[in-house]
């Protein structure tokens, strides 16, 4: 667990209960990079629809943290929201849209790379958008491990499953990265 | 080691979810699977391209947007309610130095905690510890005195009179002989990747297998939880020398797989050769030397009838990869020699090995690497593999393989 995590603790949690603003801030300060960048990613890259599901995840998170009784972490009570929210969204958009998934990721926080960073960059948005075609259900245990850090038992809890259902979703996608993005396979792509 | 198939566990496997006992089985089965080696190759890659997964930053925006609609929500829940012990100035405090600590610790995530235990300069970049043995050995062109960092993509150099050691990671040792120039290609939770432009090394690797690798002029070599020395000279031809466990050589399609006490060669353009063992006889490695890389198929063709007549039951290492390489009456030959010295097992013809069926070729090599390992026929597998582990050291770092 990440340092800033091991701040939010029983007490910023019953301070947020009460409704104090400013542990609300601190909750969110903590954990915002991360849900963003699992709504961004499930969101097929498009930013605009990954603020709002932030937005609604911690709205969410706020108004229903009364109701959070310690029987699970916090973590994976706040990243079922996460992944319920992306599902929700997901859902909607299909019924409004065609298949925005599968959309080109933008990075445009990142600044002119050099030489060598270009290629790592250019694998990193291939990434990006093969991880944005993949199913939903291998995506977020991807998205799990690698963006929040999980362990295989804490994405079984936020996605409701066994171990062994995540060892071979993770399993996969992995399978399915690989194969999309072969081509990247030489040390050019790597940067090297 | 030829127990099921682990494909299901690989990625558990290289995230550290096994325990100590399953990771043992799934490391001692990969090793002689072609199969499962072949999908744990593709999912390690899948692995490497999630890895390069960057945390995105959320807009600075959000959180006032957040705030309108806490406003507009109202409600209890966000009314400035004081009933709890810490005080609100308290919270802003720590509010102010988690957003601080946000921004330092998302550099040390995304290197330390994708990176296992790889050691990272004040640079940011990965590297391996050096400590100089004798001489003084150089990485760029710095001297190093005692101790030393190898950043990724930086030389490491001895000359006639200084050697150095490096500690790979976390997963072995690798020993730098004189007049030897090595470079930091990679180190990472799932690859650790070195160059060895020309001299020689001594590498003892007790990592999982084919973690670890080494790129020469002419082959890669790939550890299997190992020993071995690796001598690379000024034309980039190379030697392999297996002192324990495997290690597979390959460039392209090309691959030559080394036990204990086995050796290997390769040249720039053609790749690895043929493994032998050492204690072959000089007319056996002089005439598979021509096998392997005379220009001259004639030549070639008449190395091999006298190689084969020297062969041993044991040089079946050697006539099982020729069995790929040679063609036409060649073949034949070979795999005569081989039928001779022994019998292909049940289920493996004469027909399918000719044909290169690549299921037969496996089933063939499982039996004899029994003789490879040394174990007469008629020991029961267990016990040979037990003993054959016992005797390259190879249980131990198996255990100690086990991802922590």
């Amino acid at each position: 667990m990440v340092m800033a995590e091991q701040l939010i603790n029983g007490q910023v949690i019953e301070a947020c209960q009460q409704g104090d603003r400013a542990a609300f801030q601190l909750l969110f300060e903590t954990y915002k990079d991360k849900v963003f960048s699992i709504a961004v990613y499930s969101s097929g890259g498009d930013r605009a629809v990954a603020d709002d599901v932030t937005q609604q995840i911690f709205l969410k998170l706020f108004t229903a943290i009364r109701q959070f009784r310690g029987d699970s972490e916090f973590t994976t009570w706040l990243y079922r929201l996460v992944v319920n929210a992306c599902l929700d969204e997901r859902r909607r958009r299909r019924r409004l849209l065609p298949l925005p998934e599968t959309l080109a990721m933008k990075n445009p926080s990142e600044k002119k790379p050099q030489e060598r960073q270009y290629a790592r960059r250019e694998v990193s948005e291939a990434v990006q958008a093969a991880i944005g075609e993949l199913k939903p259900k291998f995506r977020l245990p991807i998205l799990l491990k690698y963006i929040e850090g999980l362990s295989y038992e804490e994405i079984a809890s936020v996605m409701g499953c066994s171990k062994g259902t995540v060892a071979s979703r993770l399993n996969r996608g992995h399978s399915q990265l690989a194969k999309r993005l072969a081509h990247l396979n030489h040390p050019a792509a790597w940067g090297e | 080691m030829f127990s099921r198939h682990v494909t299901k566990d690989i990625s558990a496997y290289c995230h550290g979810e096994l325990s100590s006992q399953q990771s043992k089985q799934f490391a001692e089965h990969i090793i002689s699977c072609v199969r499962c080696r072949s999908r744990f190759e593709e999912i390690k890659l899948g692995i490497k391209f999630a890895e390069q997964l960057p945390q995105i930053s959320a807009p600075d925006h959000l959180w006032s947007g957040l705030e309108s609609l806490l406003d507009k929500q109202g409600g209890p829940q966000i009314t400035q309610i004081r009933q709890v012990p810490a005080s609100s100035w308290r919270m802003r405090v720590a509010a102010a130095a988690v957003i601080l600590l946000v921004v330092s610790l998302g550099v040390w995530w995304v290197y330390n905690k994708r990176s296992g235990a790889v050691l990272i300069t004040e640079n940011g970049k990965p590297y391996w510890q050096v400590i100089r043995l004798d001489g003084t050995p150089t990485i760029g062109k710095e001297g190093i005195s005692n101790n030393g960092q190898l950043a990724v993509g930086e030389w490491l150099e001895t000359d006639g009179k200084s050697k150095a050691q490096i500690a790979v990671s976390s997963i072995g040792s690798v020993d730098i002989d004189e007049n030897t120039r090595v470079r930091l290609l990679e180190t990472h939770a799932t690859e650790h990747r070195l160059e060895l432009a020309r001299g020689k090394m001594s590498a003892r690797i007790w990592a999982p297998p084919r973690l670890f690798f080494v790129d020469t002029p002419s082959a890669v070599a790939a550890d299997l939880g190992c020993a071995y020395t690796l001598e690379v000279d000024d034309h980039g031809a190379s030697k392999l020398q297996v002192t324990s466990g495997w290690v597979a050589l390959e460039l392209r399609d090309r691959e030559s797989t080394v036990p204990a006490g086995a050796s290997c060669e390769t040249r720039p353009v053609v790749g690895p050769g043929t493994p032998y063992f050492d204690d072959s006889s000089n007319e056996f490695r002089a005439e598979l030397n021509k096998v392997d890389f005379d220009p001259d198929a004639a030549a070639r063709s008449a190395a091999l009838k006298l190689m084969l007549d020297d062969a041993r039951p044991k040089d079946t290492l050697t006539l099982w990869h020729l069995l790929t390489r040679v063609d036409g009456n060649d073949r034949v030959r070979v795999y005569e020699k081989m039928a001779a010295l022994s019998p292909p097992p049940q289920g493996v013809t004469r027909e399918g090995i000719l044909q290169l069926n690549q299921t037969m070729l496996d089933g063939w090599r499982d039996e004899l690497k029994l003789t490879w390992m040394g174990v007469g026929k008629g020991v029961p597998k267990p016990l040979a593999e037990a003993y054959w582990r016992a005797k390259n050291g190879l249980s131990r770092r198996l255990k100690e393989m086990a991802p922590k």
